[in-house]
């Protein structure tokens, strides 16, 4: 088919007037609701960027969720279009790039705020850059909500204007405890005693800290408590001391590497405790599955996010497979987390109506969302007085068939948990 | 023959009188420039320009005058850093907290020293690098000093003692102007005094330094000491600042390259030289990240590393040395 010449001039003309037409609407659009501006401080670079890259791609993929129209998602602000009571506002998100490091996460905030007049911002990953964030956030009073940071201190330090959605890790350890309450009873083989193994790190310190006080406030004897060296050549050494204490339930805080390692030196003196309940880390990494194949079989942790709770939280296909389409992953316990903050703290401002601080303060205060609201296996989000989310109750998930499922607690459970102890 | 200690010729009296004139009136400019700034990011740049100027200048003390690469000045920063946080943590103000913290890095530095200055060439560059790195570790476990989680100093209220201020910049920039300012001036003194003369010695022949009398030993204690101390005053002015210190962000070796490279790049051993590397490097590095880092896709790093890649293959004797190319070449012409 060939162009007549006076075609062209039609198309061309048609073109530019349907442009300026679609800009007109737009720019009209643009004036009856203008956008919401919200930050974003995530590491992108440099040491921690993978988990920001994944982090920036969980908020898109909630932004467009709640800007753009599509069929509806059974959850909170799913229905798409912007924000109803802002006159279908859209939230509009800028990202900063703290390269995880305290002082350029500081001055990051700042900017987002003075600069691009944030009314809140959404971080950080690590705690030390969510320390000066939400001071900073504090100082300007601008909400600063804490999708995933999860060192109890944070919400420790009177923070007027510090929102933390997600649990931290007393109440990480406290679900390992509330299973094993559950589990006694339901099965009348409560465990008896348990065995510690951690690295010698932050992350194995803080984690066996909270879980000797929690033994010892339930009565539990804690028969071996092993601390190693993170990355060590051989764990045999370890695993014959815990064969000798035989403990009922093992609780390994361990990064990928030593928990491969571990599994395989218990496996080759012949010994398999009759239960593990890991600290997250190493022992859900897929790379850990993939090594110690039927080793893992029956293994447990902890985790805020459980993506084959669809039966009780319908909104998790949906909400993946637009993940899915941007990162190429499932959502995890991290994105799964992120990407509720900020529907979250969508609510707050369409309940608010206005992006005025207080009245955004306000808002958040009285959040009170229904766990089946959102994709997380929650009873739902409300904050206490320190900003706090006192509902965000993590789950135990087991591998069961090579694969994680959820076995507590009840309400979002899709397996029964096996259990061996006292058999 | 001229004795090693004479009194400088009249003409280079004279030059070194330019050079404090031009000094003095360049951090005048930036005293004008600063108040006038209200913008909180384009402050926040100045004040982390004028941080890193001082601590480069500090660095450049015992680097550049006295020729002995440390590559483990962020020990010296990240124990002023501490010291100020845990005194105000123990409500002793910050301004108290602040010489306690010098004195403490010249301790360290000198203690350090003592031993190690023994050693010459690249071995005292990595034994600085090693123990830096052994009290980073150290602190990474101390749970009395928070240990990995950190220590943070909450706002207790505006107050110039404190140096606490809840939004306002001005007062930080003032300091740190004081701060670089003054390890400037101390520079540019000692640069013409007995004490210079013996550093630029011992830097280029310790033998031959020391067979005129110079004790090799003593004068390069004292560049650590001043060195030390004025990298932990930088240090607590940074706790002042930021109210946050975790080993990461205040002992980690990154810190130690990060101290030493506006001087490297502006030029070691000359009195500009730290103050136009920070002046270059800490916009480049904080514009990139602020403007290019949102896209995650590490352009900003590019941008950083390819600025130093260029300066190291066309200026391998630092910025500073176009200043004196332009002033040679005003004065041929």
């Amino acid at each position: 088919m060939r162009w007549r010449p006076g075609g062209r001039v039609r198309f061309f003309a048609a073109l530019v007037l349907s442009g300026f037409l679609l800009a007109q609407s737009m720019a009209a659009r643009a004036a009856d609701a203008p956008d919401i501006p919200i930050g974003a401080v995530f590491p992108l670079t440099g040491n921690g960027s993978e988990v920001g890259l994944d982090a920036k791609a969980a908020l898109e993929t909630e932004a467009e969720i709640i800007n753009t129209p599509h069929p509806p998602i059974p959850m909170l602000l799913g229905a798409g279009g912007g924000l109803p009571h802002l006159g279908g506002a859209k939230v509009r998100l800028i990202f900063a790039d703290s390269q995880n490091d305290p002082q350029k996460a500081r001055a990051e905030a700042e900017r987002l705020i003075t600069q691009e007049h944030v009314v809140a911002i959404i971080g950080s990953y690590t705690s030390a850059t969510a320390a000066t964030i939400s001071q900073v956030a504090d100082r300007y009073e601008i909400p600063y909500i804490s999708s995933d940071n999860s060192s109890p201190s944070l919400s420790a330090r009177g923070l007027k204007w510090f929102f933390r959605t997600s649990p931290h890790d007393v109440m990480f350890t406290q679900a390992m405890f509330d299973f094993f309450d559950w589990i006694g009873k339901k099965t009348g083989r409560p465990p008896k005693s348990l065995a510690l193994i951690y690295e010698d790190s932050i992350f194995g310190a803080d984690s066996s800290r909270v879980q000797k006080e929690m033994a010892a406030a339930a009565h539990l004897p804690i028969v071996a408590d092993i601390r190693y060296r993170a990355n060590s050549p051989s764990l045999s050494a370890e695993a014959e001391r815990l064969r000798a204490a035989h403990a009922d339930v093992l609780m390994p805080s361990s990064y990928t590497n030593d928990a491969i390692l571990l599994m395989r030196a218990m496996h080759e003196l012949g010994y398999q405790p009759p239960a593990i309940m890991a600290q997250d880390a190493g022992f859900v990494q897929k790379a850990f599955l993939d090594a110690v194949g039927p080793l893992a079989e029956g293994v447990m942790s902890r985790s805020a996010f459980a993506l084959d709770a669809v039966a009780a939280r319908p909104a998790i296909p949906a909400v993946n497979q637009r993940y899915r389409a941007r990162s190429g992953k499932d959502l995890n316990d991290l994105t799964g987390r992120e990407l509720t903050a900020l529907q979250v703290l969508a609510d707050a401002i369409d309940r608010a109506g206005s992006t005025d601080h207080e009245k955004l303060r306000a808002a958040l205060r009285a959040t009170d969302i229904d766990g089946k609201q959102t994709i997380m296996p929650w009873q739902g989000v409300r904050f206490d007085e320190t900003g706090q989310n006192v509902e965000a109750t993590p789950v135990i998930q087991q591998v069961i068939g090579g694969a994680y499922v959820t076995v507590f607690p009840p309400e979002v459970a899709t397996h029964a948990p096996l259990w061996h102890v006292g058999e | 023959m001229s004795h090693p200690h004479a009194l400088p010729a009249p003409s280079l009296l004279l030059a070194h009188r330019r050079r404090g004139l031009a000094l003095a009136g360049f951090f005048l400019l930036l005293l004008l420039g600063g108040a006038g700034v209200s913008d909180p990011y384009t402050a926040n740049l100045l004040i982390i320009a004028l941080l890193f100027a001082g601590l480069a200048q500090s660095w450049n003390l015992l680097g550049g005058f006295c020729g002995q690469i440390s590559l483990g000045h962020a020990l010296y920063f990240g124990l002023g850093a501490y010291l100020t946080t845990l005194a105000r943590l123990d409500h002793i103000p910050t301004l108290a907290a602040l010489p306690a913290a010098a004195l403490v890095g010249g301790a360290a530095a000198v203690l350090i020293g003592l031993p190690v200055f023994r050693l010459t060439g690249h071995h005292y560059a990595i034994a600085t690098l090693v123990i830096a790195e052994a009290v980073y570790l150290l602190f990474l476990n101390w749970d009395w000093v928070g240990a990995a989680s950190g220590l943070f100093v909450s706002y207790q209220g505006e107050s110039w003692l404190d140096l606490s201020f809840r939004t306002s910049k001005f007062p930080y920039l003032l300091a740190m102007l004081l701060y670089a300012g003054g390890i400037t001036a101390l520079a540019w003194a000692l640069s013409a005094a007995r004490l210079g003369y013996d550093w630029r010695a011992v830097r280029d022949d310790p033998a031959a330094a020391a067979s005129l009398g110079v004790g090799v030993h003593q004068v390069k204690l004292l560049a650590a000491l001043l060195s030390g101390a004025g990298t932990a005053l930088g240090g607590g002015l940074y706790a002042a600042y930021v109210n946050y210190v975790d080993p990461d962000s205040v002992m980690a070796s990154r810190l130690s390259i990060e101290i030493a490279l506006p001087a490297v790049m502006g030029g070691v051993g000359t009195l500009w030289g730290p103050l136009i590397g920070a002046a270059v490097e800490v916009p480049v590095s904080e514009f990139s990240r602020s403007y290019m880092g949102g896209s995650g896709q590490g352009f900003d790093l590019m941008v950083y590393g390819g600025l130093i890649m260029a300066i190291a293959l066309f200026r391998p004797e630092g910025l500073a040395s176009l200043l004196a190319g332009l002033r040679r070449r005003g004065r041929t012409a």
